[in-house]
């Protein structure tokens, strides 16, 4: 793999854009094996990984939290029940 | 979604069974992906209740079984795009010409060498994260949402988002790289010099 900037699209041919597949959840497990691979031998795409897995898990951590209040879903049933009715 | 899903005829009590069982267990992500939008609970709200009313009256065109969260994050999106945002007078889009001018530049795509480190990240335990997320243009902080809060795949995402998977990919390429920016400006007023 090279440290070409990503093509717009198609099949993941660089490091950077196979990192992206990896981040973006859509790396099927043999490009997780060979990414795995080659960041071994490779401390910029190991470091970048590493600060871009973090980064994930604090969005998911401190951006997730909200939920939606009792009186709105109360509101939905009753207007549920309401339209079902009709 | 583009693809013709077959009309279904569902009764009373299935329709009830359809909306309890595969559409009220998202209220909390959806309510949360209203919340990131609009900033505003009333608005918020508004936009969850008026989803789940449009859901309940067209359920006939939702398969069930199939992915209900994507079809109900599809109709929010909507909702707020034709409505709340039409009412609020916000521009629609991002200027994607100049976003594209600047994000063609070598700069941009140059984040093999991180000027983050992992440790400044590790001590934003406020709210640095969140506000990174809100500072974004609207369409790069909904494939952040939906991507890395919800988990969606790429092609759900260009489903509910009306896109092509390759402009969900650079979409959310570009939207990484913004965040990022915006953390480190946070690392460098937290003290880290050499972030």
């Amino acid at each position: 793999m090279s440290h070409q900037p990503p093509p717009s699209s198609g099949t993941p041919t660089t490091c950077i854009e196979m990192l992206q597949v990896i981040l973006d959840g859509d790396a099927t497990p043999e490009q997780q094996a060979q990414f795995k691979a080659h960041m071994e031998g490779c401390m910029p795409c190991y470091k970048e990984y590493n600060l871009e897995m973090v980064i994930k898990e604090l969005l998911k951590t401190k951006c997730c939290g909200q939920c939606a209040p009792p009186e709105l879903i109360e509101r939905i049933k009753t207007q549920i029940a309401s339209n079902a009715a009709s | 979604m583009k693809e013709e899903v077959p009309k279904q005829h569902y009764s009373d009590k299935q329709k009830q069974q359809v909306f309890d069982n595969e559409f009220m267990p998202h209220i909390n992500s959806m309510y949360n992906f209203a919340h990131r939008l609009t900033f505003d609970e009333d608005a918020s709200k508004d936009l969850v209740q008026d989803t789940y009313l449009k859901a309940y009256r067209f359920i006939d065109s939702f398969q069930q079984g199939t992915n209900a969260k994507a079809w109900l994050f599809r109709i929010l999106k909507n909702s707020f795009i034709n409505d709340y945002r039409k009412k609020k007078k916000e521009p629609a889009k991002v200027d994607y010409q100049e976003v594209e001018t600047f994000y063609n530049s070598e700069d941009v795509d140059r984040q093999i060498t991180p000027d983050l480190r992992v440790e400044a990240l590790q001590d934003m335990m406020g709210d640095e994260i969140s506000n990174a997320l809100n500072s974004l243009d609207v369409d790069f902080r909904t494939v952040i949402i939906l991507c890395d809060l919800e988990g969606f795949k790429y092609d759900e995402m260009a489903k509910i988002l009306d896109i092509p998977i390759g402009t969900v990919r650079s979409r959310l390429h570009r939207a990484r790289n913004l965040l990022k920016e915006k953390l480190t400006e946070y690392a460098k007023k937290m003290g880290y010099k050499n972030t």
